[in-house]
C-alpha cells in the first residue's frame, strides 16, 4: 500500500468502514454552546438528533484546524505513505478544504515533499463517499495518485445528489444556501427538494407534502437515464426507508444506506433523507 | 517596554523602541483580553451567510488558544515568543476567520524569527509577512474582508517605520489605518452594504489591534466598554480620523485614458480644465497635434465630452476602477456594480397577486416579481410588461392567478424581446401549485410544461358574497347570499357563510385529498378561520390542514385541495 486516502467526517463514512477500507477520517466540531463534540466520535447520528431535540442551543459547526490536519497527515507519512489523497466536501460550503491546503503547505515548508494531494469534491456526505470508498480500495491495489485522481473525477462527475428537508431554515441560518439570496420565510409548509450545483446547495422544487416529494425525486431521479448506485443518507431510519420505497420504482439496483453525522444534521435539520445516483456510463 | 508609566509621562511619552519577548506576550494578551470582550459586538455583525458562523467567538477562541501557548513562559525572545504563539493559534484556530487569524500569526513569527528584541521598523516588516500569508490562507481572496485590512494595517505600519515612529506611534498609526479599513469594508463587498455591516473579521483584526494598542499606551485591562453594532467603538474615546495622506481615497470611478488629436492643444489648459471637472490623477502629456490624457473621474461622459470639443478621440479606454477601489465614497458606483452582476437566471416568475399574505406566500415561493393585482383590479399590460422587463432573466414565466389576467399577460409576449410563457393558472392556488413545481435548476421549456401541468393538481374553492342576484347553472343567487366557486364555477349559495363552506367541501370529495390550505381574507381574523378549520377538521379528519392569512378582498376564504 502506497497511497494513504484521507477524507473529512461529513462523507457520512461510519469509522468500521472507514478503517476496513483504510481510510483516515479527520472530523470536523460541533458546537452546542460551548461544548464541543468531535462529528462521527464524540457524536453520532442518534445522539446529535437526541441533543437537537433537548439542547436550547442551537449547534455550530467548524472545520478541522489546519493542525489537525498537519497531524493525520505527518502519521501517514510516518507509517510509510508515498502520498496522500485528501478529499473534502465542498469549499463552498466550509473552510474544511482550505484548512487542508493550509497543512499541506505547511509541511512542504517544512520540508516534506512526498506529495500530498487535497480534492474539493464540490460535493458532501453520500455526494462523494462512494468515489472516497472507491478510491481507497484502488490505492490498495497500488494504483498511482493520478489514476486515483481520475477515478475519484470520474465519480464525482457520474454523481447527482438530490435531497428533501423538512425546512429551509437550517440551511438559511448557517448561511448555506446558494440560488435563494433573498429567500423569505416561507408562510406555507412545504418539504423543499435541494440538490447541489457548483458545489453549493442549491432549492430544486417545493413539494407541499412528503409523499409529493418522494415521488418527486424518484421521477427526477428516472430521468437520469441508467443508474449504476444509488446510496441513501439518512437524518432517521423512516425517512430513509421511505425515500427507498419511491426510488425503487424506478431504480432495482442495491441500495446503500448510510446515517447523516452531526455537521450534516446541523446544517439540514432533522427529518433530512437524501439519495446520491451514479449515472453509468 | 520599560515598566514606567506611559500614562503618567504624558503629553510626552516617552519613545518605546524596543520590545522583548515578555513585552509581546503582555501586548498580545491585552488584545486577546480586549477581543474576548468584544466577540459580542463583532458576533452580531455576522449577519450575512458566512460559512463555519460566529466570527467573533471564532477569533477570540483562536486568540485565547494562541495566548495559552505562551502565558506561562518566561522566555524573553520576541522570536520565540511569536512562534509559540503562531503554533497555539494555528492548533486552535476556528471558523474561516480564526484559520486566516493564525496565519498572520504566523507571518508575524516568520517576520520575528531568531530576533531577541525588534523594532518598529522590524515589526513592520513582519505585519508584511503576515499580511503576505493571510492572503495565500484563502483560495480566493475576497477584499472587503480582514485580509484587506490586515493589508491596510501592515502599509500603515511601513509608512510609519519609514518616518522614524516608534512602537507606540506605529501602533496607533496601524489602529487608525485598520479602522478606517474596517469602516471601509462595506464599499468593497456589496453583501455588506445591502446588510448595513462593516465586515465582522477586518472588526475583529481591528479589536485586537486596539487592544494592543491600549496595553502600549498603558490603558489595558481599564474601561472595557463594549462596541455597538455598526461596528464604531462606543467607548468613542478616538473617532476614526481620516488621514489626509491616505491616496486610496482617490481610487474611485472610471479610468479614462484617450489620445486627442486636435490643433493648438494647450497641455496646461487642458489638465487643468479636466482637474476642475473634478478629474483625479490627471496625466496629461504630448504636444499641441496630439495628447494623451489619464484621468479618474466619476462621469467619464464629461471628461470625453470635452474631448471631443477639442479635437477628434482616438484609443478610448475605460475601465471601471470600483473593483480595485479603496474608496467609500463611491456608493452609487457600487450599487450599479453589484446591479450588473444580479444573476441572470435561466427562468424568472412574475405572479399577479392581490392580498398581503398572498404575497409573501408567493415571495416565499420564490417568485421574481410581484404585481398587484386580481379580482376587480386587474393589473394593466403596461404592469405587467414592466415586470417583465425588470426581471432578472430573458425567460419569463406569467402566473396570472385569474381567469381575467390571462389575456393581457398573453399580450405582454408581443411587447418585449424576452420569452414569455403564460402559465394558465386561474387562481391563486392554482398560480401556488405551480410556482412549488418550479424547478430552479431546470430550464424554461421544462418549467413550462411542469408548471402548466401542476396547475391542474390543485382543487380550488373560493366563498365569497354575491353583489346582485342571478341563477347561473341551476344555482340561483340573490344578492348578498354567501357564494362558493369551486374552480371558478359557481356551485354553491346560501345565507349561512358555515352552510356554503361545508356544502361546498362537500361537492368537492375532499376524501380524494390529502392536505388543504384555508386562506383567510382581509375581512376575517384569525380566531374565526381557526374555528372554521377545526369544524372541516372534524368532518375529514384525514386532512393535513394549514391555515394561512391570505389578506385578500372580498374573498372571505380561498382554499385550495390537493
Amino acid at each position: 500500500m502506497t497511497i494513504r486516502i484521507l477524507t473529512d467526517s461529513t462523507a457520512d463514512i461510519p469509522a468500521d468502514e472507514a478503517q476496513a477500507h483504510g481510510i483516515t477520517i479527520v472530523p470536523l466540531t460541533v458546537f452546542f454552546g460551548e461544548e464541543a463534540y468531535r462529528d462521527g466520535v464524540d457524536l453520532d447520528n442518534a445522539g446529535f438528533y437526541r441533543k437537537l431535540q433537548a439542547s436550547k442551543d442551537l449547534p455550530r459547526t467548524s472545520q478541522p484546524s489546519p493542525a489537525q490536519f498537519q497531524e493525520q497527515y505527518q502519521r501517514l507519512l510516518a507509517e510509510g505513505a508515498e502520498g496522500i489523497l485528501s478529499i473534502h466536501l465542498s469549499s463552498k460550503l466550509s473552510g474544511t478544504y482550505q484548512s487542508a491546503c493550509t497543512a499541506r503547505d505547511m509541511l512542504a515548508e517544512t520540508g516534506n515533499t512526498i506529495p500530498i494531494e487535497v480534492l474539493d469534491t464540490l460535493s458532501i456526505s453520500v455526494g462523494m463517499s462512494r468515489a472516497i470508498l472507491r478510491a481507497a480500495d484502488a490505492a490498495r491495489e497500488g494504483r498511482s495518485m493520478q489514476e486515483l485522481k481520475a477515478l475519484v473525477a470520474d465519480e464525482l462527475a457520474r454523481t447527482r445528489i438530490l435531497a428533501v428537508l423538512d425546512t429551509l431554515e437550517f440551511l438559511k441560518r448557517g448561511g448555506r444556501i446558494g440560488n435563494a439570496q433573498a429567500l423569505l420565510g416561507n408562510m406555507l409548509s412545504v418539504k423543499p427538494i435541494v440538490s447541489l450545483r457548483d458545489g453549493e446547495v442549491v432549492r430544486v422544487e417545493q413539494p407541499r407534502t412528503r409523499s409529493k416529494a418522494y415521488a418527486r425525486i424518484a421521477q427526477l431521479v428516472g430521468e437520469m437515464g441508467k443508474i449504476e448506485h444509488i446510496s441513501i443518507a439518512e437524518a432517521s431510519e423512516d425517512v430513509g426507508q421511505q425515500l427507498a420505497e419511491a426510488i425503487k420504482s424506478v431504480y432495482s439496483g442495491e441500495l446503500t444506506f448510510y446515517k447523516l453525522g452531526a455537521v450534516l444534521g446541523t446544517h439540514t435539520g432533522p427529518g433530512t433523507a437524501a439519495v446520491a445516483a451514479v449515472i453509468a456510463l | 517596554m520599560q515598566e514606567q508609566s506611559v500614562r503618567a509621562a504624558r503629553p510626552r511619552p516617552r519613545r518605546i523602541s524596543v520590545f522583548d519577548g515578555q513585552d509581546l506576550k503582555k501586548a498580545m494578551s491585552a488584545g486577546a483580553e480586549w477581543l474576548e470582550a468584544h466577540k459580542e459586538a463583532i458576533n452580531a455583525l455576522n449577519v450575512f451567510p458566512v460559512p463555519d458562523g460566529d466570527t467573533g467567538s471564532n477569533m477570540s477562541a483562536t486568540m485565547q488558544a494562541a495566548i495559552r501557548a505562551i502565558v506561562d513562559s518566561s522566555e524573553t525572545s520576541a522570536g520565540l515568543i511569536a512562534s509559540k504563539l503562531a503554533h497555539g493559534a494555528l492548533l486552535g484556530a476556528r471558523g474561516n476567520s480564526g484559520v486566516i487569524l493564525s496565519q498572520t500569526l504566523r507571518g508575524l513569527a516568520h517576520g520575528l524569527d531568531k530576533k531577541t528584541t525588534f523594532t518598529a521598523a522590524e515589526l513592520a516588516n513582519a505585519l508584511q509577512e503576515a499580511a503576505i500569508l493571510a492572503y495565500r490562507a484563502v483560495l480566493k481572496p475576497v477584499e472587503g474582508t480582514i485580509l484587506t485590512v490586515v493589508r491596510d494595517s501592515a502599509e500603515a505600519a511601513r509608512l510609519s517605520a519609514q518616518r522614524g515612529d516608534d512602537l507606540l506611534g506605529l501602533m496607533h498609526e496601524v489602529v487608525m489605518a485598520a479602522r478606517q479599513s474596517v469602516a471601509h469594508t462595506p464599499g468593497l463587498l456589496p453583501i455588506l452594504k445591502q446588510a448595513g455591516v462593516v465586515d465582522a473579521g477586518g472588526q475583529g483584526f481591528c479589536t485586537l489591534l486596539e487592544g494592543i494598542l491600549r496595553y502600549i499606551r498603558g490603558e489595558a485591562g481599564v474601561n472595557i466598554v463594549p462596541m455597538s453594532a455598526n461596528g464604531a467603538s462606543a467607548a468613542a474615546d478616538e473617532p476614526p480620523v481620516k488621514k489626509g495622506r491616505v491616496t486610496v481615497e482617490e481610487e474611485f470611478g472610471y479610468e479614462v485614458v484617450f489620445l486627442l488629436r486636435g490643433n493648438n492643444l494647450n497641455v496646461d489648459e487642458i489638465r487643468q480644465h479636466i482637474i476642475d471637472m473634478g478629474g483625479v490623477s490627471t496625466v496629461v502629456a504630448g504636444d499641441e497635434k496630439l495628447l494623451k490624457v489619464h484621468t479618474h473621474a466619476l462621469t467619464p461622459g464629461k471628461i470625453l465630452d470635452y474631448g471631443v470639443s477639442l479635437g477628434s478621440l482616438l484609443d478610448i479606454n475605460i475601465e471601471n476602477l470600483q473593483e480595485q477601489s479603496l474608496a467609500y465614497a463611491a456608493e452609487s458606483e457600487a450599487e450599479h456594480a453589484a446591479e450588473a452582476k444580479a444573476e441572470q437566471l435561466s427562468s424568472a416568475v412574475v405572479a399577479v397577486v392581490s392580498g398581503k399574505g398572498f404575497e409573501k406566500v408567493f415571495e416565499g415561493l420564490g417568485v421574481n416579481a410581484i404585481v398587484p393585482g386580481g379580482q376587480s383590479m386587474n393589473p394593466s399590460i403596461e404592469e405587467l410588461l414592466a415586470a417583465v422587463e425588470a426581471a432578472p432573466s430573458e425567460n419569463v414565466i406569467i402566473l396570472p392567478n385569474n381567469g381575467n389576467v390571462i389575456l393581457s399577460a398573453q399580450q405582454v409576449a408581443g411587447l418585449t424581446q424576452k420569452q414569455i410563457y403564460v402559465v394558465p393558472s386561474e387562481t391563486l392556488p392554482q398560480g401556488i401549485a405551480a410556482m412549488s413545481r418550479f424547478n430552479f435548476e431546470a430550464d424554461f421549456a421544462t418549467n413550462c410544461d411542469t408548471m402548466k401541468g401542476a396547475v391542474k393538481d390543485i382543487q380550488t374553492a373560493e366563498i365569497t358574497t354575491a353583489v346582485r342576484t342571478v341563477q347561473i347553472g341551476g344555482v340561483r343567487v340573490r344578492e348578498g347570499d354567501y357564494i362558493g366557486l369551486i374552480n371558478g364555477n359557481l356551485a354553491v349559495a346560501g345565507q349561512d357563510m358555515e352552510q356554503v363552506i361545508q356544502d361546498t367541501l362537500q361537492r368537492m370529495n375532499m376524501e380524494r385529498y390529502e392536505i388543504v390550505t384555508l386562506y383567510y381574507g382581509a375581512d376575517i381574523d384569525e380566531t374565526q378561520a381557526q374555528a372554521t378549520a377545526q369544524r372541516m377538521k372534524e368532518r375529514y379528519p384525514h386532512l393535513e390542514l394549514q391555515v394561512v392569512d391570505g389578506g385578500q378582498p372580498y374573498y372571505a376564504y380561498i382554499l385550495s385541495a390537493e
